[in-house]
């Protein structure tokens, strides 16, 4: 957990403060971004925690090890940095250092012992999914993404409760960005970190956060809220103009396909009879039907005006799906993949290719209906 | 091809077309000019040509030749003069056709020996005999072939014309190999180059072997001689033991100055003060009391140095005298000692409280410092410090300090502020970051400044000899003294070798200092 209360920052020099009144709290295992447009002091909110930026006012409580909250300006900031995972953007890594030196930077600090160092090096790096012999090399060897894994691998090298993220992803291309958030939430399922990360950009704050912090010039807190709650009801126009006007489309990147997705699919068996097909789709009243095998994957599909009149097995007559859609997928990605093809309805299959349910736009535009309704609902 | 050649030199005669080849050659100096005469290559030509320069030699020779001794030559006589002078000509020019022919060969040529004798008669044939007319007019005015030759002469202007003549020449020369043979223009070089070169050697080399003393071989014998003697290696040793004392100082003070001034003002500390307050009031103390009743101590402590380096260098054979004369002549100056190391310490701590404030301030002074004439620093320093090792120990040291302090501020500055960011949040105390980042990431920078400081050491080491220092610089100073070129050259020469093979030493250590991670940035960069 981490606990700002009135933290206030103003640098030597300055009349208006950096960081203004700011009161928040980080669940324990919860990613919390903090967003805003520059001069916002989402850094120096973050650099308060670690103490590499005093505070000038307030108190900063985190959870330490012993389970008991503690006031960070009362620690002696080395010990208080070492407890802390810190991890920026890539170009943080040392370059004259391997990448064995690199993960082991804390824990040499904190005197590990070698064979230990690199024990827990090597579980990181296995982690990461990048192979062991990666310890020798040194960082200018690594590409962009290896070497910010690498980042966020040294940050959690002493499995800190909190972590400070800073960008972490900035400088990575989009494409392996995505990846690498990807990889990273489903990190996160697994070692329930607290942490605070810091980003410029919206799309990345709600795909990250389980709460976001959006801040404005000046450090003036505006909305500390979840993202599905900041998408529906933005506190004010700050936050409406900062999240976008395509607030209402950016909600459907919070829904997962396999929460609104039809679980009991009307589907067909390749071995299946055709005329018994016919009646099966217009008992169902529908125009075509999935095809799956005897495991359950996808082959296809077959129209009714193509099978009526037909004789054989519905094999014979099958069409190739031209798209499926991963259960993990989010609505908007979802949504787009069905604009493209033009299909009522698209097959859900998961990662071996075994159809898990059905997908509509009208399942979509319901909803959002009913999550609008829920939101109301907590808001009364 | 051939009929068309016929027809044109049936048209224009077969002067005229020698002639025009000429022509083209001299006005035209471009490969393209070679290349078209390379299609009319013609042995009877160049035969022709060569036997043309020679009886044009012939003449000139006999011209220059006393009045009295060619009118009591019979025309019989001259004649046989002029044949010898023709054949010598023909003989010489394609002997040494014929050896840059298998020169170009080895190069890679692929053109045939008659083109290529062919385009060398067209440049060395109309260029010899201009060359040949400017000396016999020279000679007709009255004036001798030397006064010709020496471009200050009130004629010289001949001389001037005819050194360019052959430059141009040569210039040509290399044009014709390359349209002889069609290879690339270094292979041209060497193959021009490689006779000379080879010539030379041999020449040089034949000196050595009989022991002929010229302006060449002269330095050489001498040194060889100083090393028999033992003399060389002595002052070799005291020159570099010199160097070497001075930088390893200079090194601790620069790294340590160009640290200090790397990070922000800091307060004075009590604890701090305790020890350095009493310290340096003890340097002061003992520097004033050794003053005054001291000298006879350091006398003692002296003589027994020098006994220490002269035991140890009886004992076997090891170079470490002129070290222990540096450390006798330091510690037999208490009161100088005592002062300037009170001095560097107030210093020091003083820019250790400033910080980055006083960086500018402090680059600006250490340059200044490099400015002074280092005889002028030297003979400042001979009142309070004397003359020999120990005054020119503390200007060596003065000197050295500026490149390293230097690149010791500028590597460090230098550092990523976002990687010294990550060392700090991951809990790096500011000694550690210091240790583990800044100063290994600027290794190769300091290295750097270390090696330009260690080599202009070298240079101004052999001046400390004028105040008496055991170095190489006493060869020169003994030459300038006794007008005996071969030892300031031989000084000159042994100076230059050592900083040659010092710096690639220390090549090679930066090499292997420089932290592996960095080493292939650089290469990727």
């Amino acid at each position: 957990m981490i606990k700002f209360e009135n933290v206030t920052k103003i640098y030597p020099g300055m009349s208006s403060p950096a960081v203004d009144n700011l009161s928040f709290t980080v669940p324990t295992g919860e990613i919390c971004t903090i967003v805003g447009p520059s001069g916002c002091g989402k850094t120096t909110a973050m650099k308060l925690v670690n103490r590499l930026i005093d505070a000038t006012d307030g108190a900063i409580h985190v959870l330490d090890e012993r389970d008991e909250m503690s006031n960070v300006l009362e620690m002696d900031p080395i010990q208080l940095r070492r407890s802390i995972g810190y991890i920026i953007q890539q170009i943080g890594l040392f370059p004259h250092r391997t990448i064995l030196e690199n993960i082991g930077t804390v824990p040499q600090l904190l005197d590990w012992d070698e064979a230990r160092i690199r024990h827990r090096a090597e579980e990181l790096v296995t982690m990461m999914n990048m192979p062991v012999d990666f310890l020798e090399r040194y960082p200018h060897e690594l590409s962009g993404g290896q070497r910010q894994r690498i980042g966020v691998a040294r940050g959690m090298a002493t499995d800190p409760p909190v972590m400070l993220m800073d960008e972490p992803f900035g400088a990575i291309d989009p494409i392996n960005r995505n990846i690498l958030q990807n990889e990273f939430l489903r990190l996160q399922q697994e070692i329930k970190k607290t942490i605070l990360f810091v980003t410029h950009d919206i799309d990345e704050a709600i795909k990250m956060g389980d709460k976001i912090c959006i801040l404005n010039v000046g450090g003036l807190l505006e909305q500390y809220d979840s993202p599905a709650n900041i998408l529906a009801y933005p506190a004010n126009e700050f936050v409406e103009d900062f999240v976008g006007a395509d607030r209402a489309l950016k909600r459907l990147n919070l829904v997962r396909v396999e929460e609104v997705m039809n679980s009991r699919p009307p589907l067909l068996q390749a071995t299946q009879d055709v005329k018994q097909a016919v009646g099966f789709m217009t008992e169902k009243k529908i125009r075509f039907a999935y095809v799956v095998d005897a495991a359950q994957t996808l082959k296809g599909y077959v129209r009714v005006k193509d099978l009526k009149g037909k004789t054989g097995w519905v094999e014979e007559y099958l069409e190739p799906a031209a798209t499926s859609i991963q259960l993990t997928t989010n609505l908007k990605d979802a949504l787009s993949e069905m604009l493209v093809v033009d299909y009522a309805n698209v097959c859900v299959v998961d990662g071996q290719n075994r159809v898990r349910g059905l997908i509509d736009t009208k399942m979509i535009h319901e909803s959002v209906i009913e999550s609008n309704a829920v939101a109301e609902g907590e808001e009364v | 091809m051939a009929t068309d050649l016929a027809r044109t030199q049936r048209q224009n005669g077969f002067w005229r077309e020698m002639l025009n080849g000429w022509m083209s050659i001299l006005t035209e100096p471009n490969l393209d000019a070679f290349r078209a005469q390379k299609t009319r290559a013609d042995p009877l030509k160049t035969v022709l040509g060569v036997g043309l320069l020679g009886l044009v030699l012939g003449l000139w020779a006999l011209a220059i030749k006393p009045a009295a001794l060619v009118t009591g030559m019979g025309t019989e006589a001259a004649l046989v003069e002029l044949m010898r002078m023709i054949f010598f000509a023909e003989t010489d020019f394609f002997i040494l056709s014929l050896l840059i022919f298998f020169i170009a060969r080895g190069f890679g040529g692929i053109g045939s020996f008659s083109q290529q004798s062919y385009l060398l008669s067209l440049v060395i044939v109309p260029l010899g005999m201009i060359i040949t007319a400017f000396l016999f007019v020279g000679e007709k005015l009255g004036l001798t072939l030397t006064a010709v030759l020496d471009p200050l002469s009130p004629v010289g202007v001949v001389g001037v014309v005819v050194i360019l003549l052959a430059l141009y020449g040569f210039l040509l020369l290399l044009f014709a190999l390359q349209a002889a043979h069609e290879m690339k223009s270094s292979a041209v070089f060497y193959t021009l180059g490689a006779p000379f070169l080879a010539w030379g050697i041999f020449r040089v080399a034949s000196m050595f072997i009989v022991g002929e003393e010229n302006v060449i071989t002269t330095q050489w014998f001498f040194i060889a001689e100083q090393w028999t003697k033992g003399t060389a290696q002595e002052l070799l040793m005291g020159h570099l033991w010199l160097v070497a004392f001075s930088v390893s100082i200079a090194i601790v003070l620069g790294v340590t100055i160009g640290v200090f001034i790397t990070w922000p003002a800091r307060k004075p500390k009590l604890s701090h003060l305790s020890i350095l307050i009493p310290l340096v009031l003890f340097l002061l103390l003992w520097a004033a009391s050794s003053g005054l009743l001291g000298e006879g101590m350091a006398d003692q402590i002296m003589s027994t140095a020098k006994d220490w380096s002269r035991s140890l260098k009886r004992i076997d054979n090891l170079y470490f005298g002129p070290l222990l004369e540096i450390v006798a002549a330091i510690i037999a100056k208490p009161a100088a000692v005592g002062m300037i190391i009170a001095v560097f310490i107030v210093i020091l701590y003083a820019l250790f409280l400033a910080g980055e404030v006083a960086s500018d301030l402090t680059l600006y002074i250490a340059g200044i410092i490099l400015t002074i004439p280092s005889v002028a620093l030297f003979g400042a320093m001979i009142k309070p410090l004397g003359i020999g090792p120990f005054n020119a120990a503390f200007a060596l040291i003065l000197y050295a300090q500026l490149p390293i302090l230097r690149n010791t501020y500028t590597g460090i500055k230098a550092v990523m502020p976002e990687i010294i960011e990550a060392g700090r949040g991951m809990g790096m105390t500011e000694g550690q970051l210091l240790l583990k980042v800044k100063l290994p990431m600027a290794v190769p920078v300091i290295m750097t400044g270390v090696r330009v400081s260690i080599v202009m050491l070298i240079g101004i080491a052999s001046i400390a000899a004028y105040i008496g220092n055991d170095t190489l610089g006493r060869y020169i100073f003994e030459g300038i003294y006794r007008a005996q070129e071969k030892r300031y050259y031989a000084g000159a020469i042994l100076v230059a070798i050592l900083a040659l093979a010092v710096d690639y030493f220390l090549g090679w250590l930066q090499d292997r200092l420089t932290p592996e991670g960095l080493k292939g940035r650089r290469e990727a960069a």
